[in-house]
Order: C-alpha cells, then structure tokens, then sequence
C-alpha cells in the first residue's frame, strides 16, 4: 500500500513528501535561523521556531507547489508561527511600536521623519563590527527589524515581502523606509557612544 | 555641485527603491544622470549602499549542524509514526 501525507491540493507519497522537503526546504535552513535568532532574540527559542516552521511545512507540503519559491512559503509560515506563539509568549508589542508601525502604515508623518542620522557617513557603517551593527538591528521594534531582514539580508522583492508579510507593497515602501531611517538614528548614536568618527 | 538637496526626502526613498532592485530603468537614468551633481544625494547613496552591504555581509548566521539533525530525526520519527498509523486505520 502506497502511504501518503495528507492532502490538500496534491498528494505526495512519504518518500517524495520527504525528498520535496530535503530539496526545496534544506537549503533554507540558515536563512530561517538567521530570522528565528533576529526575531526572538534567544538562541533555543529560535531552534524551537525553525523546528516548528519545519514540521508544520512538512504537514503542509501538499499546499506546496514544487518550482515555486520555496524561501517565501517558508518565511512566511516562520512569520506567522513566529506572532501567533513566540511573540505572544514574550510580551505584546510596546506602545512605541504601535505608534512607529501605524505612523508608517498609514503613511503619514513622512515629512516629519527624524534626521538625526544626517551625519552618519558610509566610512563609519564600513567600520562598524558585525556585533555593533546587529545590535542596532536588534534593537528595533520587531516589525521593523523584520523588513530589513527579508529585504536587506534576504533579499526578497516588494511583492514578496508583501505576501510574506500580509501588508499591501506601499505599507512594504513606507515601513521599509522609516525601518531604516531609525536603524540610522539608532546607528548614528552607537557610532557616536564609541566614538566613531 | 549642489550642497543641499530640496528634494532629499523623495531622492533618498528613489535611492532605496534603486538598491533594492524596485526601480525602472527610467528612475535608475534619472537618479544617475544627476547623482554626482547633488552632494546630498551622493553621500545618501553611498550610505544606503554601504548599510545594504554590511547588513547582508555581517549579520548573517548559520544554521547550528545540531538543529538540522534534530529536524532530520523529528521527521524520520514523523515518518516512521505515519506508516505504522495509516495501515492500522485502512
């Protein structure tokens, strides 16, 4: 008897279950880490994340479609495990960042944004140590640090960011762009505390 | 060259849209034809392209070789719970 994972829209025997998901989902496991670790902040929360990321991909191969981007379907299942467990575990989102992410979703308050980071030069990012740079992402609130990592470490596009995220792609511009002006901000007063030129 | 910028604001969103591969071929000519004119604008690339750099080259982790094990064993023991299961129900 053929044995098969349950199905949705296909239906993979285990075997193939298990070749999809050691071909198109194994190759994605440091960058999957690399979200769980930035978004938690604590290393064995992080490997319960990608575990659980991973079990739940495999329940749901079916819902895969193999040549797709594999990448997006899993951030976004990490996205989603990620709110719905770990973030209500640790601690609802702190009133500045409410105010931060609603100000960029709704778009306003461009012309408002803060400067402060008009004198952080390319020469003082280049100087800085990957600790010190870490730092400054980590210390953002968790929706920012989450758009710079899908598009500046991970390198998705607009759109996909968009899917990953449930947002429409001008809420991707807008929070992209405030995301970096306060990682600048934040930047630019770590650059200073050290004394950094 | 110019040693402000009026529309910093808007050139500095087209300089991300440009380094994050989101822009036209019509914004990128446009920005670039006038990049070395504006200093504002110049120094706002090099920084944008500079952190862009850094993040992607120095913030990067990988995955610890134990972690794939346990996934690897988890599915197997998964695998293993589904073909002793699904012939006990058919």
């Amino acid at each position: 008897m053929l044995m098969e994972v349950e199905v949705k829209d296909k239906i993979y025997s285990l075997g193939n279950a298990r070749g999809v998901f050691e071909k198109e989902f194994m190759p994605h496991m440091d960058a999957m880490y690399n979200f769980a670790l930035k978004l938690t902040a604590d290393e064995d929360d992080a490997q319960d994340l990608v575990q659980d990321t991973c079990l739940k991909a495999y329940r749901f191969i079916n819902s895969f479609e193999p040549g797709t981007y594999a990448k997006a379907w899993l951030f976004r299942i990490l996205k989603n495990n990620f709110i719905n467990d770990y973030r209500k575990k640790s601690r609802g989102p702190s009133k500045v960042e409410f105010e931060w992410v609603e100000q960029s979703i709704s778009g306003e308050d461009e012309a408002a944004e803060p400067a402060y980071y008009a004198d952080l030069q390319a020469e003082t990012v280049n100087d800085m140590l990957g600790d010190e740079i870490t730092a400054a992402l980590q210390s953002l609130p968790v929706d920012f640090r989450m758009i710079i990592i899908l598009c500046d470490l991970e390198e998705f596009s607009y759109e996909e960011m968009a899917k990953i995220l449930d947002i429409p792609i001008g809420t991707v511009r807008s929070r992209l762009h405030r995301a970096r002006a306060l990682l600048k901000t934040k930047l630019v007063n770590y650059a200073k505390t050290k004394g950094y030129n | 060259m110019k040693r402000s910028c009026e529309h910093h604001q808007d050139c500095m969103q087209l300089i991300q849209k440009i380094l994050d591969g989101e822009a036209s071929v019509a914004e990128k000519e446009e920005f670039f034809a006038n990049k070395d004119l504006c200093m504002p604008c110049q120094k706002g690339y090099e920084l944008e392209s500079s952190l862009k750099e850094n993040l992607k080259s120095k913030c990067q982790l990988s995955c610890p070789e134990q972690i794939i094990s346990k996934i690897r064993t988890k599915l197997f023991l998964l695998l293993i719970l589904i073909s002793i299961l699904i012939p006990l129900f058919c």
